[in-house]
Protein backbone atom coordinates (compact mmCIF):
# COMPACT_ATOMS: atom_id res chain seq x y z
CA UNK A 1 0.00 0.00 0.00
CA UNK A 2 1.54 3.45 -1.02
CA UNK A 3 1.14 6.75 1.15
CA UNK A 4 -0.20 8.26 -1.21
CA UNK A 5 -3.42 5.83 -1.87
CA UNK A 6 -3.92 5.34 2.09
CA UNK A 7 -3.84 9.58 2.44
CA UNK A 8 -6.66 9.21 -0.18
CA UNK A 9 -8.44 6.26 1.16
CA UNK A 10 -8.46 8.59 4.50
CA UNK A 11 -9.71 11.41 2.41
CA UNK A 12 -12.36 9.79 1.05
CA UNK A 13 -13.31 8.40 4.18
CA UNK A 14 -13.29 11.49 5.88
CA UNK A 15 -15.68 13.64 3.35
CA UNK A 16 -18.25 10.76 3.06
CA UNK A 17 -18.52 10.30 6.38
CA UNK A 18 -18.98 14.15 6.93
CA UNK A 19 -21.59 14.43 3.77
CA UNK A 20 -23.25 11.58 5.99
CA UNK A 21 -22.88 13.58 9.17
CA UNK A 22 -25.55 15.88 7.51
CA UNK A 23 -28.71 13.17 8.01
CA UNK A 24 -28.26 14.21 11.53
CA UNK A 25 -27.78 17.66 11.33
CA UNK A 26 -26.11 20.22 10.06
CA UNK A 27 -22.76 20.76 11.29
CA UNK A 28 -19.18 22.15 10.59
CA UNK A 29 -18.13 18.11 9.18
CA UNK A 30 -20.67 18.89 6.78
CA UNK A 31 -19.70 22.40 6.22
CA UNK A 32 -16.02 21.49 5.55
CA UNK A 33 -17.14 18.86 3.03
CA UNK A 34 -19.72 20.96 1.24
CA UNK A 35 -16.77 23.78 0.35
CA UNK A 36 -14.09 21.34 -0.15
CA UNK A 37 -16.51 19.57 -2.74
CA UNK A 38 -17.79 23.07 -4.49
CA UNK A 39 -14.28 24.75 -4.77
CA UNK A 40 -11.80 21.45 -6.07
CA UNK A 41 -14.90 21.19 -8.64
CA UNK A 42 -14.34 24.62 -9.70
CA UNK A 43 -10.84 24.56 -9.76
CA UNK A 44 -10.89 21.25 -11.64
CA UNK A 45 -13.16 22.03 -14.35
CA UNK A 46 -10.89 25.53 -14.88
CA UNK A 47 -7.73 23.57 -15.10
CA UNK A 48 -9.12 20.69 -17.20
CA UNK A 49 -10.34 23.01 -19.41
CA UNK A 50 -8.23 25.18 -20.22
CA UNK A 51 -5.56 22.05 -20.73
CA UNK A 52 -7.43 20.24 -23.06
CA UNK A 53 -9.65 22.67 -24.82
CA UNK A 54 -8.05 26.35 -25.01
CA UNK A 55 -4.09 25.07 -25.12
CA UNK A 56 -4.46 22.48 -27.96
CA UNK A 57 -7.55 23.60 -30.07
CA UNK A 58 -7.60 27.65 -29.55
CA UNK A 59 -3.65 28.72 -29.01
CA UNK A 60 -2.75 25.56 -30.46
CA UNK A 61 -4.42 27.14 -33.83
CA UNK A 62 -3.47 30.49 -33.40
CA UNK A 63 0.18 30.49 -32.49
CA UNK A 64 1.43 27.04 -34.50
CA UNK A 65 4.71 25.79 -35.16
CA UNK A 66 6.27 28.52 -37.45
CA UNK A 67 2.69 30.16 -38.21
CA UNK A 68 2.60 33.92 -38.94
CA UNK A 69 2.59 34.70 -35.32
CA UNK A 70 6.18 32.93 -33.87
CA UNK A 71 7.61 36.54 -34.09
CA UNK A 72 5.89 36.99 -30.64
CA UNK A 73 7.48 34.01 -29.40
CA UNK A 74 4.51 32.15 -29.15
CA UNK A 75 4.34 28.68 -30.29
CA UNK A 76 1.96 25.94 -29.39
CA UNK A 77 2.75 22.52 -31.46
CA UNK A 78 -0.48 20.73 -31.98
CA UNK A 79 -0.42 19.77 -35.78
CA UNK A 80 -2.33 22.86 -36.58
CA UNK A 81 -2.12 25.24 -39.10
CA UNK A 82 -2.83 28.45 -38.60
CA UNK A 83 -6.30 29.69 -38.67
CA UNK A 84 -7.28 33.46 -38.42
CA UNK A 85 -10.82 32.37 -37.37
CA UNK A 86 -10.00 31.38 -34.26
CA UNK A 87 -9.70 35.46 -33.30
CA UNK A 88 -12.69 35.72 -32.56
CA UNK A 89 -13.24 32.83 -29.75
CA UNK A 90 -10.38 34.35 -28.08
CA UNK A 91 -12.12 37.80 -28.16
CA UNK A 92 -15.41 36.78 -27.14
CA UNK A 93 -13.60 34.29 -24.27
CA UNK A 94 -11.79 38.02 -23.41
CA UNK A 95 -14.89 39.91 -23.34
CA UNK A 96 -16.47 37.40 -21.19
CA UNK A 97 -14.00 37.94 -18.41
CA UNK A 98 -13.72 41.70 -18.96
CA UNK A 99 -17.50 41.17 -17.19
CA UNK A 100 -15.40 41.10 -13.37
CA UNK A 101 -14.37 44.77 -14.10
CA UNK A 102 -17.85 46.17 -13.46
CA UNK A 103 -16.72 49.49 -16.23
CA UNK A 104 -16.63 46.66 -19.02
CA UNK A 105 -20.03 45.11 -18.24
CA UNK A 106 -21.33 45.44 -21.19
CA UNK A 107 -18.32 43.39 -23.34
CA UNK A 108 -20.06 39.95 -21.92
CA UNK A 109 -22.85 40.96 -23.71
CA UNK A 110 -21.53 39.83 -27.08
CA UNK A 111 -20.19 36.37 -25.79
CA UNK A 112 -23.31 35.83 -23.59
CA UNK A 113 -25.47 36.57 -27.44
CA UNK A 114 -23.01 34.31 -29.30
CA UNK A 115 -23.55 31.80 -26.91
CA UNK A 116 -26.82 32.01 -26.74
CA UNK A 117 -27.71 32.07 -30.27
CA UNK A 118 -25.47 29.29 -31.33
CA UNK A 119 -26.95 26.87 -28.30
CA UNK A 120 -30.79 27.80 -29.68
CA UNK A 121 -30.12 26.56 -32.86
CA UNK A 122 -28.28 23.53 -32.04
CA UNK A 123 -30.89 22.48 -29.76
CA UNK A 124 -34.20 23.34 -31.45
CA UNK A 125 -32.63 20.90 -34.37
CA UNK A 126 -31.70 18.23 -31.93
CA UNK A 127 -34.77 19.02 -30.09
CA UNK A 128 -37.11 18.73 -33.03
CA UNK A 129 -35.22 15.97 -34.66
CA UNK A 130 -35.00 13.65 -31.88
CA UNK A 131 -37.87 14.14 -29.94
CA UNK A 132 -40.60 15.69 -31.80
CA UNK A 133 -40.32 13.77 -35.33
CA UNK A 134 -39.20 10.70 -34.02
CA UNK A 135 -41.48 10.28 -31.27
CA UNK A 136 -44.27 11.20 -33.48
CA UNK A 137 -43.61 8.51 -36.06
CA UNK A 138 -42.58 6.28 -33.38
CA UNK A 139 -46.19 6.27 -31.73
CA UNK A 140 -47.66 5.75 -34.94
CA UNK A 141 -48.36 2.42 -34.43
CA UNK A 142 -50.56 -0.15 -36.82
CA UNK A 143 -53.38 -1.15 -33.70
CA UNK A 144 -54.18 -4.63 -35.15
CA UNK A 145 -51.29 -5.57 -37.32
CA UNK A 146 -50.57 -9.01 -38.90
CA UNK A 147 -49.77 -11.63 -36.35
CA UNK A 148 -49.64 -8.97 -33.02
CA UNK A 149 -50.71 -11.11 -30.08
CA UNK A 150 -53.41 -9.49 -28.50
CA UNK A 151 -51.58 -9.93 -24.79
CA UNK A 152 -47.44 -9.72 -24.88
CA UNK A 153 -46.18 -8.29 -21.22
CA UNK A 154 -42.47 -7.64 -22.70
CA UNK A 155 -43.53 -7.14 -26.72
CA UNK A 156 -45.67 -5.53 -29.59
CA UNK A 157 -48.88 -6.38 -28.98
CA UNK A 158 -52.75 -4.93 -29.75
CA UNK A 159 -53.27 -4.17 -25.92
CA UNK A 160 -49.78 -2.26 -25.76
CA UNK A 161 -50.74 -0.22 -28.70
CA UNK A 162 -54.31 0.45 -27.50
CA UNK A 163 -52.47 1.82 -24.12
CA UNK A 164 -50.00 3.70 -25.85
CA UNK A 165 -52.28 5.60 -28.32
CA UNK A 166 -55.04 5.85 -25.15
CA UNK A 167 -51.70 7.35 -22.70
CA UNK A 168 -50.44 9.38 -25.99
CA UNK A 169 -54.10 11.35 -26.94
CA UNK A 170 -55.16 11.60 -23.30
CA UNK A 171 -51.70 13.12 -22.01
CA UNK A 172 -52.05 15.40 -24.50
CA UNK A 173 -55.69 16.62 -24.42
CA UNK A 174 -55.01 17.20 -20.66
CA UNK A 175 -52.27 19.96 -21.31
CA UNK A 176 -54.87 21.73 -24.24
CA UNK A 177 -56.08 24.35 -22.45
CA UNK A 178 -58.53 26.16 -25.18
CA UNK A 179 -61.76 24.02 -24.14
CA UNK A 180 -62.84 23.68 -20.66
CA UNK A 181 -62.01 19.76 -18.80
CA UNK A 182 -65.69 19.04 -18.94
CA UNK A 183 -68.26 16.09 -20.29
CA UNK A 184 -66.42 13.49 -22.42
CA UNK A 185 -63.27 15.96 -23.00
CA UNK A 186 -62.95 16.04 -19.11
CA UNK A 187 -63.21 12.11 -18.34
CA UNK A 188 -60.53 11.97 -21.63
CA UNK A 189 -58.49 14.39 -19.87
CA UNK A 190 -58.66 12.82 -16.26
CA UNK A 191 -57.53 9.59 -18.30
CA UNK A 192 -54.77 11.60 -19.11
CA UNK A 193 -54.27 12.76 -15.65
CA UNK A 194 -54.25 8.82 -14.74
CA UNK A 195 -51.53 8.16 -17.18
CA UNK A 196 -49.68 11.00 -16.40
CA UNK A 197 -49.48 10.16 -12.59
CA UNK A 198 -48.37 6.55 -13.55
CA UNK A 199 -45.44 8.28 -14.79
CA UNK A 200 -44.59 10.42 -11.96
CA UNK A 201 -44.62 7.29 -9.60
CA UNK A 202 -42.14 5.70 -11.90
CA UNK A 203 -40.13 8.61 -12.02
CA UNK A 204 -39.69 8.23 -8.30
CA UNK A 205 -39.14 4.76 -8.23
CA UNK A 206 -35.85 5.18 -10.31
CA UNK A 207 -35.70 8.12 -8.47
CA UNK A 208 -35.61 5.79 -5.13
CA UNK A 209 -33.51 3.12 -6.64
CA UNK A 210 -30.64 5.77 -8.17
CA UNK A 211 -29.87 6.66 -4.46
CA UNK A 212 -29.91 3.53 -2.84
CA UNK A 213 -27.41 2.47 -5.52
CA UNK A 214 -24.97 5.52 -4.86
CA UNK A 215 -25.88 4.56 -1.01
CA UNK A 216 -24.73 0.85 -1.93
CA UNK A 217 -21.54 1.99 -3.68
CA UNK A 218 -20.41 4.34 -0.98
CA UNK A 219 -20.93 1.67 1.59
CA UNK A 220 -18.80 -0.77 -0.66
CA UNK A 221 -16.16 2.01 -0.20
CA UNK A 222 -16.57 2.44 3.41
CA UNK A 223 -16.38 -1.23 4.12
CA UNK A 224 -13.50 -1.81 1.81
CA UNK A 225 -11.69 0.95 4.06
CA UNK A 226 -12.17 -0.51 6.95
CA UNK A 227 -10.14 -2.64 7.10
CA UNK A 228 -6.72 -3.28 8.48
CA UNK A 229 -4.41 -2.54 5.20
CA UNK A 230 -6.26 0.79 5.31
CA UNK A 231 -5.43 1.30 9.24
CA UNK A 232 -9.31 1.06 9.98
CA UNK A 233 -9.56 4.50 8.47
CA UNK A 234 -13.43 4.29 8.27
CA UNK A 235 -14.00 2.60 12.09
CA UNK A 236 -11.42 5.37 13.45
CA UNK A 237 -13.03 8.37 11.63
CA UNK A 238 -16.34 7.24 12.34
CA UNK A 239 -15.47 7.25 15.88
CA UNK A 240 -14.12 10.61 16.07
CA UNK A 241 -16.89 12.26 14.13
CA UNK A 242 -19.79 10.89 16.32
CA UNK A 243 -17.14 11.82 19.67
CA UNK A 244 -17.11 15.21 18.22
CA UNK A 245 -21.25 15.74 17.03
CA UNK A 246 -22.29 14.09 20.38
CA UNK A 247 -19.72 16.59 22.29
CA UNK A 248 -20.45 19.62 19.78
CA UNK A 249 -24.68 19.23 20.86
CA UNK A 250 -23.85 18.97 24.70
CA UNK A 251 -21.81 22.01 24.12
CA UNK A 252 -25.05 23.26 22.35
CA UNK A 253 -27.53 22.32 25.07
CA UNK A 254 -25.32 23.98 27.83
CA UNK A 255 -24.50 27.12 25.62
CA UNK A 256 -29.07 27.44 24.99
CA UNK A 257 -29.75 26.77 28.66
CA UNK B 1 -57.12 -2.96 20.59
CA UNK B 2 -57.90 -1.74 17.52
CA UNK B 3 -57.17 1.62 19.10
CA UNK B 4 -54.49 0.33 20.44
CA UNK B 5 -52.92 -0.52 16.71
CA UNK B 6 -54.19 2.23 15.42
CA UNK B 7 -52.37 4.89 17.85
CA UNK B 8 -49.09 2.24 17.30
CA UNK B 9 -49.64 3.24 13.48
CA UNK B 10 -49.75 6.54 13.99
CA UNK B 11 -46.68 6.96 15.92
CA UNK B 12 -44.66 4.92 13.45
CA UNK B 13 -46.29 7.60 10.99
CA UNK B 14 -44.14 9.93 12.85
CA UNK B 15 -41.15 8.85 13.56
CA UNK B 16 -37.84 10.62 13.56
CA UNK B 17 -36.89 10.52 9.93
CA UNK B 18 -33.29 9.88 11.57
CA UNK B 19 -34.37 6.09 12.86
CA UNK B 20 -35.81 5.86 8.83
CA UNK B 21 -32.63 6.77 7.30
CA UNK B 22 -30.73 5.04 10.02
CA UNK B 23 -33.15 1.36 9.35
CA UNK B 24 -32.45 2.09 5.48
CA UNK B 25 -28.56 1.92 6.13
CA UNK B 26 -28.94 -1.08 7.81
CA UNK B 27 -31.13 -2.72 5.06
CA UNK B 28 -27.87 -1.81 3.02
CA UNK B 29 -25.00 -2.34 5.09
CA UNK B 30 -25.98 -6.00 6.46
CA UNK B 31 -26.36 -7.42 2.87
CA UNK B 32 -23.29 -6.33 1.55
CA UNK B 33 -21.38 -7.48 4.92
CA UNK B 34 -22.99 -11.27 4.80
CA UNK B 35 -23.35 -11.42 0.80
CA UNK B 36 -27.26 -12.86 0.04
CA UNK B 37 -27.57 -13.78 -3.35
CA UNK B 38 -31.11 -13.39 -5.13
CA UNK B 39 -31.79 -14.74 -8.94
CA UNK B 40 -31.93 -12.18 -11.08
CA UNK B 41 -34.04 -12.17 -14.51
CA UNK B 42 -33.34 -10.02 -17.43
CA UNK B 43 -35.48 -7.07 -18.83
CA UNK B 44 -36.28 -6.77 -22.55
CA UNK B 45 -34.37 -4.02 -23.08
CA UNK B 46 -30.95 -4.92 -21.70
CA UNK B 47 -31.76 -8.44 -23.49
CA UNK B 48 -32.10 -5.71 -26.47
CA UNK B 49 -28.89 -3.90 -25.65
CA UNK B 50 -27.24 -7.28 -25.41
CA UNK B 51 -28.49 -8.60 -28.69
CA UNK B 52 -27.26 -4.81 -30.50
CA UNK B 53 -23.16 -5.51 -29.60
CA UNK B 54 -23.40 -9.36 -30.15
CA UNK B 55 -24.68 -8.12 -33.85
CA UNK B 56 -21.61 -5.62 -34.02
CA UNK B 57 -19.39 -7.30 -36.59
CA UNK B 58 -16.28 -8.60 -35.15
CA UNK B 59 -13.54 -6.29 -35.43
CA UNK B 60 -15.24 -3.19 -35.48
CA UNK B 61 -14.40 0.14 -34.68
CA UNK B 62 -16.42 1.16 -31.76
CA UNK B 63 -17.06 4.30 -29.96
CA UNK B 64 -17.15 4.20 -25.84
CA UNK B 65 -18.20 7.84 -23.93
CA UNK B 66 -17.91 8.24 -20.52
CA UNK B 67 -19.98 10.55 -19.33
CA UNK B 68 -20.26 10.17 -15.63
CA UNK B 69 -18.28 10.89 -12.29
CA UNK B 70 -17.92 9.81 -9.35
CA UNK B 71 -20.86 10.52 -7.59
CA UNK B 72 -22.38 8.49 -9.74
CA UNK B 73 -19.98 5.67 -9.97
CA UNK B 74 -22.04 3.09 -8.08
CA UNK B 75 -24.32 2.89 -11.19
CA UNK B 76 -22.61 3.43 -13.86
CA UNK B 77 -19.09 2.28 -13.52
CA UNK B 78 -20.55 -2.25 -13.54
CA UNK B 79 -21.91 -1.31 -17.09
CA UNK B 80 -19.19 0.34 -18.82
CA UNK B 81 -16.80 -2.49 -17.20
CA UNK B 82 -19.15 -5.06 -18.38
CA UNK B 83 -19.26 -3.38 -21.67
CA UNK B 84 -15.92 -2.60 -22.21
CA UNK B 85 -15.24 -6.27 -21.44
CA UNK B 86 -17.95 -7.79 -23.74
CA UNK B 87 -16.72 -5.62 -26.63
CA UNK B 88 -13.34 -6.44 -26.20
CA UNK B 89 -14.22 -10.06 -26.11
CA UNK B 90 -15.70 -9.80 -29.74
CA UNK B 91 -12.47 -8.20 -30.57
CA UNK B 92 -13.66 -4.69 -31.42
CA UNK B 93 -11.40 -1.69 -31.24
CA UNK B 94 -12.69 0.43 -28.71
CA UNK B 95 -12.52 4.27 -28.90
CA UNK B 96 -12.80 6.00 -25.73
CA UNK B 97 -14.36 9.68 -25.36
CA UNK B 98 -15.61 11.53 -22.17
CA UNK B 99 -18.28 14.55 -21.78
CA UNK B 100 -17.95 14.69 -18.18
CA UNK B 101 -14.24 16.25 -16.61
CA UNK B 102 -14.07 13.18 -14.71
CA UNK B 103 -14.57 10.79 -17.06
CA UNK B 104 -11.51 10.21 -17.91
CA UNK B 105 -10.41 8.53 -14.81
CA UNK B 106 -13.54 6.37 -14.83
CA UNK B 107 -12.32 5.25 -18.03
CA UNK B 108 -8.85 4.45 -16.78
CA UNK B 109 -10.35 2.71 -13.58
CA UNK B 110 -12.72 0.19 -16.00
CA UNK B 111 -9.66 -0.45 -18.25
CA UNK B 112 -7.49 -1.15 -15.56
CA UNK B 113 -10.12 -3.57 -14.33
CA UNK B 114 -9.72 -5.47 -17.11
CA UNK B 115 -6.48 -4.94 -18.52
CA UNK B 116 -4.80 -8.59 -17.27
CA UNK B 117 -7.92 -10.26 -18.17
CA UNK B 118 -7.48 -9.50 -22.07
CA UNK B 119 -3.51 -8.12 -22.02
CA UNK B 120 -4.76 -4.74 -23.15
CA UNK B 121 -2.23 -2.57 -25.11
CA UNK B 122 -2.86 1.19 -25.69
CA UNK B 123 -3.05 2.17 -29.08
CA UNK B 124 -3.74 -1.42 -30.53
CA UNK B 125 -7.00 -2.40 -28.65
CA UNK B 126 -8.14 1.03 -27.44
CA UNK B 127 -7.23 4.84 -27.54
CA UNK B 128 -8.27 6.83 -24.65
CA UNK B 129 -9.20 10.25 -26.55
CA UNK B 130 -10.21 11.78 -23.17
CA UNK B 131 -12.47 14.64 -22.41
CA UNK B 132 -13.51 17.78 -23.84
CA UNK B 133 -15.57 20.45 -22.97
CA UNK B 134 -18.29 22.07 -24.52
CA UNK B 135 -20.86 19.04 -24.53
CA UNK B 136 -23.21 18.60 -27.43
CA UNK B 137 -20.67 21.10 -29.32
CA UNK B 138 -18.19 18.32 -28.94
CA UNK B 139 -20.29 15.46 -30.07
CA UNK B 140 -21.18 17.98 -33.09
CA UNK B 141 -17.67 18.45 -33.82
CA UNK B 142 -17.44 14.42 -34.13
CA UNK B 143 -20.02 13.93 -36.09
CA UNK B 144 -18.31 15.90 -38.54
CA UNK B 145 -14.70 15.93 -37.91
CA UNK B 146 -12.99 14.34 -35.38
CA UNK B 147 -9.49 15.99 -35.74
CA UNK B 148 -11.36 19.61 -35.33
CA UNK B 149 -12.18 18.31 -31.55
CA UNK B 150 -9.12 15.92 -30.69
CA UNK B 151 -6.01 17.12 -32.19
CA UNK B 152 -3.78 14.86 -29.29
CA UNK B 153 -5.29 12.16 -27.17
CA UNK B 154 -5.76 11.78 -23.22
CA UNK B 155 -1.90 11.12 -23.14
CA UNK B 156 -0.82 14.36 -25.41
CA UNK B 157 -0.07 11.96 -28.33
CA UNK B 158 -0.63 13.60 -31.69
CA UNK B 159 -3.87 11.83 -33.08
CA UNK B 160 -2.20 11.58 -36.78
CA UNK B 161 0.13 9.83 -35.13
CA UNK B 162 -1.80 6.70 -33.69
CA UNK B 163 -2.12 3.92 -35.82
CA UNK B 164 -5.68 3.64 -35.20
CA UNK B 165 -7.16 6.45 -35.66
CA UNK B 166 -6.30 5.72 -40.04
CA UNK B 167 -9.30 6.01 -41.60
CA UNK B 168 -11.40 7.61 -38.48
CA UNK B 169 -12.59 10.78 -39.47
CA UNK B 170 -16.11 10.74 -37.87
CA UNK B 171 -18.73 9.32 -35.70
CA UNK B 172 -19.84 7.46 -39.20
CA UNK B 173 -16.80 5.73 -38.89
CA UNK B 174 -17.73 4.00 -35.93
CA UNK B 175 -19.84 0.82 -36.40
CA UNK B 176 -21.40 1.58 -33.20
CA UNK B 177 -21.88 4.62 -30.49
CA UNK B 178 -22.27 3.68 -26.70
CA UNK B 179 -22.76 6.25 -23.62
CA UNK B 180 -22.44 5.20 -20.05
CA UNK B 181 -24.32 8.11 -18.70
CA UNK B 182 -25.22 10.01 -15.69
CA UNK B 183 -27.23 13.02 -16.93
CA UNK B 184 -25.73 16.55 -19.19
CA UNK B 185 -24.40 16.05 -21.58
CA UNK B 186 -25.14 12.54 -22.02
CA UNK B 187 -27.17 10.05 -23.36
CA UNK B 188 -29.73 12.83 -24.74
CA UNK B 189 -27.38 14.78 -26.37
CA UNK B 190 -25.75 11.29 -27.98
CA UNK B 191 -28.91 10.58 -29.32
CA UNK B 192 -29.86 14.29 -30.45
CA UNK B 193 -26.60 15.21 -32.15
CA UNK B 194 -24.54 11.93 -32.32
CA UNK B 195 -26.80 8.97 -33.56
CA UNK B 196 -29.55 10.55 -35.28
CA UNK B 197 -27.96 12.60 -37.61
CA UNK B 198 -25.83 9.73 -38.62
CA UNK B 199 -27.64 7.24 -38.48
CA UNK B 200 -24.96 5.24 -36.50
CA UNK B 201 -26.55 2.92 -34.34
CA UNK B 202 -25.84 3.48 -30.76
CA UNK B 203 -27.27 2.40 -26.84
CA UNK B 204 -26.44 3.89 -23.55
CA UNK B 205 -26.28 3.20 -20.25
CA UNK B 206 -27.96 5.29 -17.65
CA UNK B 207 -28.74 6.29 -14.20
CA UNK B 208 -32.10 5.17 -12.46
CA UNK B 209 -33.35 8.49 -12.64
CA UNK B 210 -32.91 9.00 -16.19
CA UNK B 211 -34.45 5.42 -17.20
CA UNK B 212 -38.18 7.13 -17.43
CA UNK B 213 -37.29 10.31 -20.09
CA UNK B 214 -34.72 7.23 -21.82
CA UNK B 215 -36.91 4.83 -22.39
CA UNK B 216 -39.13 6.29 -25.29
CA UNK B 217 -35.93 6.49 -27.44
CA UNK B 218 -35.82 2.65 -26.93
CA UNK B 219 -39.63 1.79 -28.41
CA UNK B 220 -38.77 3.93 -31.33
CA UNK B 221 -35.18 2.59 -32.31
CA UNK B 222 -33.32 5.80 -31.47
CA UNK B 223 -31.57 3.30 -28.94
CA UNK B 224 -30.95 -0.42 -29.14
CA UNK B 225 -31.71 -1.40 -26.05
CA UNK B 226 -31.16 0.61 -22.09
CA UNK B 227 -28.65 -0.52 -19.45
CA UNK B 228 -31.42 1.09 -16.56
CA UNK B 229 -29.03 1.68 -13.62
CA UNK B 230 -27.83 -0.69 -10.89
CA UNK B 231 -30.22 -3.49 -11.92
CA UNK B 232 -29.39 -3.25 -15.46
CA UNK B 233 -25.80 -3.37 -15.07
CA UNK B 234 -26.78 -6.52 -12.89
CA UNK B 235 -28.43 -8.31 -15.83
CA UNK B 236 -26.18 -7.22 -18.14
CA UNK B 237 -23.11 -8.77 -16.11
CA UNK B 238 -25.37 -11.99 -15.94
CA UNK B 239 -25.78 -12.15 -20.00
CA UNK B 240 -21.85 -11.49 -20.25
CA UNK B 241 -21.61 -14.36 -17.86
CA UNK B 242 -18.41 -12.12 -16.05
CA UNK B 243 -20.25 -11.25 -12.27
CA UNK B 244 -19.09 -8.13 -10.88
CA UNK B 245 -20.06 -5.17 -8.17
CA UNK B 246 -23.54 -4.67 -9.54
CA UNK B 247 -25.04 -8.61 -8.69
CA UNK B 248 -23.08 -8.54 -5.20
CA UNK B 249 -25.20 -5.04 -4.69
CA UNK B 250 -28.63 -6.03 -5.54
CA UNK B 251 -29.46 -7.67 -2.32
CA UNK B 252 -28.69 -4.32 -0.61
CA UNK B 253 -30.82 -2.74 -2.63
CA UNK B 254 -33.95 -5.14 -2.58
CA UNK B 255 -33.94 -4.83 0.88
CA UNK B 256 -33.96 -1.62 1.12
CA UNK B 257 -36.80 -0.92 -1.45
CA UNK B 258 -38.60 -3.36 0.99
CA UNK B 259 -37.59 -0.87 4.24
CA UNK B 260 -38.90 2.47 1.99
CA UNK B 261 -42.11 0.41 0.51
CA UNK B 262 -42.79 -0.29 3.93
CA UNK B 263 -42.56 3.02 5.36
CA UNK B 264 -44.04 4.47 2.62
CA UNK B 265 -47.49 2.19 3.61
CA UNK B 266 -47.19 2.83 7.02
CA UNK B 267 -46.95 6.74 6.27
CA UNK B 268 -49.95 7.03 4.16
CA UNK B 269 -52.10 4.23 6.51
CA UNK B 270 -50.95 7.07 9.45
CA UNK B 271 -51.75 9.79 6.93
CA UNK B 272 -55.21 8.79 6.64
CA UNK B 273 -55.77 7.80 10.47
CA UNK B 274 -54.72 10.88 11.44
CA UNK B 275 -56.94 12.60 8.82
CA UNK B 276 -59.95 10.01 10.33
CA UNK B 277 -59.04 11.18 13.91
CA UNK B 278 -58.70 14.77 13.18
CA UNK B 279 -62.18 14.53 11.82
CA UNK B 280 -63.84 13.15 14.50
CA UNK B 281 -62.21 15.54 17.01
CA UNK B 282 -63.39 18.80 14.91
CA UNK B 283 -66.65 17.64 14.74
Amino acid sequence: MTLSAMIGAWIAVFLTLSIFSYLYKDNPFYKIAEHVFVGVSAAYVAAISFWTQIYPNLLGRLFPKDGPLSFTGLEFDFNHSFNILYVFPLLLGLMMILSVFQKFNWMARWGIAYTVAIAAGLKAFGYLNSNVLNQVSASVVSLFGENLPFFNISGDSVFNNIVLLLGTISSLMYFYFSKEQRGNFGKLTRVGIYFLMISFGASFGFAVMGRISLLVGRFRELIAYSEPSYNYSTIWLLFLIIAFLFYHSIREKESNT
Amino acid sequence: MIRNLENLIIKIGDVDRRVIFVLIGLAVLIPLLTPVSLPIRETPTTVKFYEGIEEIPKGSKVLVSFDYGPSTRPEIHPMNVAVLRHMLRNEHKVYISCLWPDGIYMALDALEDISDEFSLKEYEDYVLLGYRPGAEAVIKGLASDLRKVYTVDANGKFIDDIEMMNNVKNLNDFAYIYSGSAGYPGTFEWVKYGGDPTGVRMSSGTTSVQVNEVIPYVRSGQLIGLLAGMPGAAEYEKLVESPGIAIKGMAAQSFAHIVIVVFIIFGNIAFFLKQKKERKYSK
